[in-house]
């Protein structure tokens, strides 16, 4: 397929000329000049996605796929009947869907270029993770630009790989499981992903494989109105076990931007899959990002998934339950601040007998933050011995701070049980007292008490993580107070 | 004269044997108390008497009279004559002890025949005040925020009312100061002697429950089956040695 | 096209602008007014579309049980054809919107005291301003505009109570809402105000009448109820509605409840009849001190489904309000509970609890449960908790551990799982009443 006349190969000073303007250098000295070899423009039509196709190679099913996404994705509504009407806000004509640095993941630390080692040390990414990034596929911008614990696992027979990559080198493992556990129907934003989908990681675990450490990936958004839309396919082969970590951080830019992912985690027979994510974008950022694993007989799927950052995220991890018991856990935290909506959740899907889910889910909100619980718990008709427990619990730091609950549980047959239970508070005054008459500052109590709401869920994050986590909390519960 | 035969009993939960071999033979009027390390199965076996759909009796028997009480329901075998007192009695909210041990006592009666009120309620509060349960328990919720003596009164309250032949008595001590323990004991005792007098299976952890409920064999229960039988005085003994000198002597065996 | 676009985007069913102008003209002398309103409100009944999949406010409802064909609107006068209300004496009765019998003595005795216990039509005569003022005053917002607006269109008569500032009625007011006959629409109203610091319990017990068993009753009837409660400055307001609709019923139950100043509004609702029955509450705590107690207990069996929606609106610092509602579930049966807490910006100390129980009972029974919070202020406390399950195996086991069979077991239990609503009752009377309606729904 030859490239259109509006959107051609770009030459290498139309890259050059790409606009960073616009970038609020006031709030974070992070933005420097890009260079981008590949550029789709902005805005979204048939051609943008023959284009990305083009660029990428890629074999024509996968072109037909992302044809036949963007035909469901103009025509379905955005889901403003529930959700916030904030999605009006978002231009997708302004948006920039596709761009890559045209270079091949890189193996080691060395062969990385200056300018991303640059962007790591910008945003302060301590020596002790920058250890852990020895074992990261680091995705800078749509392009894994990073990547060397591959060859590493690869000695196990795991496949680590980003999608594009995969897409040319795995295509039948890859094809068997893609767009399977999350169809591109599935919701506006899902179909946008599978219609415009670009970097994001592929991983494969065979059978009876302990993957000893977490596989890491850090994605962040480096260009204005520059969308990121990762996909990503984690296969747990029988009895294998994974973790991954995801972790964003970006810039703050003054327009809005978008990132729309794209998560499905496949857990056969007796596999586990943990998944963890802090999410920090800037706060100009929509983040509407899908994710969803299957887990198969006596299989367990764990998203742990933490949002601080973006203007609006509106994330619903779920589990579908297909195996007998099987087990599906989602532990959620959010912080929302002064212009931030954190719409999270998490849905459970029963599919077979035995099979449990548990939810906890924590949010804060600070200032005038909204922080928003959405969950779906269904256990359809004649299942037996299905459980499922839920706590959702919002602290509100502010007078005016807000949160909202949506659970909705559906039950069939009198051989299943589910709890829910939801509570709304605000600091316990007391011990905010009681830590002051101790020296603390009011800021230092208040950021104590909200790192005791959240104690129980963030001790099961990895230590870097945790640490990284309380960090945050600090920065967002300065100037909360007073 | 009644007899409860416990025939070489094994039971398991799902697939995993948890008795391995329990016999024992109990006649009216007496008290057997077995004891023996946590873990041994003593719990096991007293609800799987009483017919708790959890347990699986794999092989063996338990006879009331003769007759196999197996195939029974809990609720066939608790008119048949055998009461278990649970270690953890059920909180069962909004459900009157009154309405619960009318449904009882009602069970028991004939077809058509109904409870004559007066007299339940006469019997009822003299067995309270005997065991000193305030009568306005009658209203409150069965077990439903009970204190942990509260519950074991009521429990022989129960027994009391519905004169079994056979009563199991699962660690009825645990839980409770040495008040209320002897209030419970004197419970029990005060069901004993009479022509009616009940056997009565005691399961219990420590000697000091058989300083009040004194009774007339006591069995050492190690390795899910019973390893010593004596008098009282192996009561003591055992509080005095310990469980592990059972594990010395049984180990080996 | 366009014509049939518009009607099928919005129904009207049997209730077309000819079945309305007869209804109008059935009404003899009401108020120009009130003849004004209900013409705006037919007008918004047949403009309105019916509930859509995308519609919030029913979700998991089913939609295709909302027909609205095949119903009359009927005045008929079945001869005076009254139930026993298991309530005790009825001061009210009406059987297909129209009054009949005669509790004009007990009436008499209250009016010496100032409270009035009347029908809604001699209201409109006596008392226009307080209809005004209260009548359906208070916005829907729980998804069924189009059926409160054809109440509002078709109601022809209810009940009107009004008990004077500082007056205590000791006897609860009992009204009986009957329809009687196959495919008869009604639109049952009771209106209550309570005064300062008055205290008034009011009854409302909604029934077909039929010569036929219960069981044996397949009359389809369409009923399109609502309620509104008010409770002024200290007032103490207890309203109980049984609900036993015949098994063939569409049934539409609209509550709003208004608490003022440290007043208290106790409602509890009993769902038992009815093929489909949806019952919205909603309930505003509009002044420091204003508490509000919501229960509901529904017995579902057969292929009904109940379907409830709640609103606790805390507009006032320092309010009450606590929702208890439980299912059990029997048969083919479907419940939702969708309920919603919202505190406002300036409802600091807010306490709010919402829970909701289900007790399956049936492998083919189906519940939902939609527990909300949209929480603006802070310094509040809100629970919400929703459970589904079984019985307890283990309280199973302990009562047949007694020697009580199985299915007295089961009996006990679900009445105990009943009496946590029932027991919130102060009356003993009324408790007794309900646990015996709810007894002959187990009989049959």
């Amino acid at each position: 397929m030859p490239p259109t006349d509006t959107l051609s190969l770009p030459a290498a000073d139309t890259a050059m000329a790409n606009p960073v303007a616009g970038i609020d250098q006031s709030s974070g000295n992070f933005s420097y000049p890009q260079n981008y070899e590949f550029d789709a423009g902005t805005g979204l039509s048939e051609n943008t996605v023959r284009y990305i196709s083009e660029v990428k190679k890629e074999a024509p099913w996968i072109l037909e796929f992302r044809l036949n996404a963007l035909k469901k994705f103009l025509a379905m509504p955005m889901p403003t009947h529930w959700a916030t009407k904030d999605l009006e806000n978002i231009n997708f004509d302004k948006i920039r869907y596709y761009l890559s640095q045209g270079q091949k993941p890189k193996r080691t630390w060395d062969e990385v270029p200056d300018d991303i080692k640059k962007t790591f040390e910008r945003l302060g990414i301590p020596e002790q993770e920058r250890k852990f990034l020895s074992g990261v596929e680091a995705q800078f911008d749509s392009e894994a630009a990073y990547s060397n614990i591959k060859d590493l696992v690869a000695k196990q027979g795991v496949i680590f790989a980003n999608s594009t990559e995969a897409l040319r080198e795995h295509p039948e493992i890859f094809r068997k499981f893609f767009g399977k556990v999350i169809p591109t129907g599935d919701n506006k934003f899902s179909a946008l992903n599978s219609a415009v989908f670009s970097g994001g990681s592929f991983i494969y675990v065979p059978k009876g494989v302990k993957v000893a450490q977490p596989l890491q990936a850090y994605f962040r958004i480096n260009a204005e109105n520059f969308g990121q839309f990762e996909r990503t396919l984690i296969i747990a082969d029988e009895g294998s076990e994974v973790v991954y970590m995801e972790g964003c951080t970006a810039p703050k830019f003054s327009t809005s931007t978008l990132h729309s992912a794209v998560v499905e985690l496949v857990a056969l027979k007796g596999a586990k899959i943990q998944y963890i994510t802090v999410q920090n974008w800037a706060n100009n950022v929509f983040n509407l990002v899908t994710k969803r694993g299957v887990a198969h007989e006596e299989a367990e799927i764990k998203w742990i998934d933490c949002n601080i950052g973006s203007r609006l995220t509106m994330k619903y991890p779920g589990v579908v339950l297909k195996g007998r018991k099987a087990r599906g856990e989602v532990l959620s935290i959010a912080l929302a601040n002064d212009g931030q909506h954190q719409d999270t959740g998490a849905k459970m899907i029963h599919a077979a007998d035995e099979t449990t889910s548990n939810i906890v889910a924590k949010s804060i909100s600070v200032g005038q933050g909204r922080s928003t619980y959405r969950g779906i718990v269904h256990i359809p008709r004649h299942l037996k011995g299905c459980r499922n427990n839920t706590e959702c619990d919002a602290l509100l730091i502010n007078t005016n701070s807000r949160t909202d609950t949506y659970p909705a549980i559906t039950v069939r047959g009198d051989r299943n049980a589910t709890q829910h239970e939801a509570s709304v508070s605000k600091v316990n005054e007391e011990m905010i007292f009681y830590m002051q008459s101790r020296g603390l500052t009011e800021g230092q109590a208040m950021s104590l008490a909200v790192n005791g709401f959240i104690n129980d869920l963030a001790r099961q994050f990895p230590m870097e993580y945790s640490v990284e986590l309380k960090r945050l909390i600090d920065l967002e519960m300065e100037g909360s107070v007073g | 004269m009644s007899c409860l035969e416990i025939q070489n009993l094994h039971i398991s939960i799902g697939d995993k044997p948890i008795v391995k071999g329990f016999t024992l033979t109990i006649a009216s009027g007496e008290v057997h108390a077995v004891m023996g390390p946590n873990g041994t199965g003593k719990s096991t076996l007293a609800k799987a008497i009483a017919g708790h759909p959890d347990y699986t009796i794999t092989s063996g028997d338990v006879l009331l009279d003769g007759r196999s009480v197996l195939a029974m329901e809990a609720d066939e075998r608790a008119r048949a004559g055998l009461f278990l007192a649970f270690q953890y009695p059920s909180d069962i909210p909004g459900v009157s002890i009154a309405n619960f041990l009318r449904a009882a006592v009602q069970a028991r009666l004939g077809e058509g025949e109904d409870l004559d009120a007066t007299a339940y309620y006469k019997r009822l509060y003299a067995k309270m005040d005997l065991l000193k349960i305030d009568r306005k328990f009658t209203s409150r919720s069965v077990n439903d925020g009970f204190s942990g003596g509260e519950k074991k009164r009521c429990e022989i309250l129960q027994m009391a009312m519905l004169e079994p032949r056979f009563a199991l008595m699962d660690e009825t001590d645990s839980g409770l100061d040495i008040d209320a323990l002897r209030i419970v004991a004197d419970g029990v005792n005060a069901q004993r002697g009479g022509a009616n007098s009940p056997g009565i299976l005691l399961i219990t952890h420590y000697q000091r429950l058989l300083d009040h409920i004194v009774p007339d064999h006591v069995h050492v229960m190690w390795d899910s089956r019973i390893v010593k039988s004596g008098d009282k005085s192996l009561a003591l003994e055992l509080e005095a040695k310990g469980y592990d000198w059972v594990k010395k002597e049984f180990a080996a065996a | 096209m366009s014509d049939i676009a518009t009607i099928t985007a919005a129904p009207i069913g049997s209730f077309t602008a000819e079945v309305f102008a007869a209804h109008l003209a059935s009404l003899g002398d009401a108020p120009a007014w009130w003849l004004e309103r209900k013409r705006a409100a037919y007008a918004t009944f047949a403009s309105l579309p019916l509930p859509t999949r995308t519609n919030e406010g029913w979700r998991f409802s089913n939609l295709s049980g909302l027909q609205l064909a095949g119903f009359k609107v009927e005045r008929v006068d079945p001869n005076g054809q009254l139930l026993a209300s298991p309530f005790g004496p009825a001061q009210l009765n009406f059987i297909n919107n129209t009054t009949v019998g005669d509790g004009a003595g007990a009436r008499a005795e209250l009016a010496a005291r100032g409270v009035l216990v009347t029908t809604l039509s001699a209201a409109l005569q006596s008392h226009p301003d307080l209809i005004r003022e209260h009548f359906m005053a208070q916005p829907q917002k729980l998804g069924s505009e189009k059926f409160a607006a054809l109440h509002a269109a078709f109601v022809s008569d209810g009940a009107f109570i009004y008990v004077p500032r500082g007056v205590e009625v000791p006897a609860p007011i009992v009204i009986t809402h009957a329809a009687s006959g196959s495919g008869t629409a009604v639109f049952p109203h009771t209106l209550v105000i309570a005064e300062e610091n008055s205290k008034a319990t009011v009854v409302d017990h909604f029934v077909s009448v039929s010569d036929i068993p219960h069981s044996a009753l397949r009359t389809p009837q369409f009923a399109c109820g609502a309620n509104d409660l008010y409770a002024g400055h200290g007032a103490q307001l207890t309203y109980l509605a049984a609900q036993n609709w015949s098994r063939d019923t569409l049934s539409f139950q609209f509550n709003s409840t208004v608490v003022r100043r440290d007043a208290r509004v106790q409602s509890l609702n009993l769902h038992l009849g009815g093929r489909q029955a949806r019952h919205e509450s909603h309930s505003q705590l509009q002044a420091p001190g204003a508490f509000s107690e919501m229960l509901a207990l529904t017995v579902a069996d057969g292929e009904q489904e109940f379907d409830q929606r709640t609103l606790q609106i805390h507009q006032a610092p320092n309010t009450k309000s606590d929702l208890l509602y439980k299912n059990a579930l029997r048969d083919r049966t479907r419940t939702i509970f969708s309920g919603l807490i919202v505190v406002d910006s300036d409802a600091q100390k807010t306490d709010a609890y919402q829970s909701n129980r289900n007790l399956m009972l049936s492998d083919d029974a189906e519940a939902s449960s939609l527990p909300g919070l949209e929480i603006q202020a802070n310094d509040v406390r809100c629970t919400h908790g929703a459970t589904s399950s079984r019985l307890d195996p283990g309280q199973e086991f302990y009562l047949q551990s007694r020697g009580i069979p199985k299915a007295a077991a089961d009996e006990l239990l679900t009445f105990g799982f009943f009496e946590e609503v029932l027991s919130r009752l102060a009356s003993e009377p009324l408790h007794d009443a309900l646990h015996q309606l709810i007894k002959t729904k187990f009989k049959q």
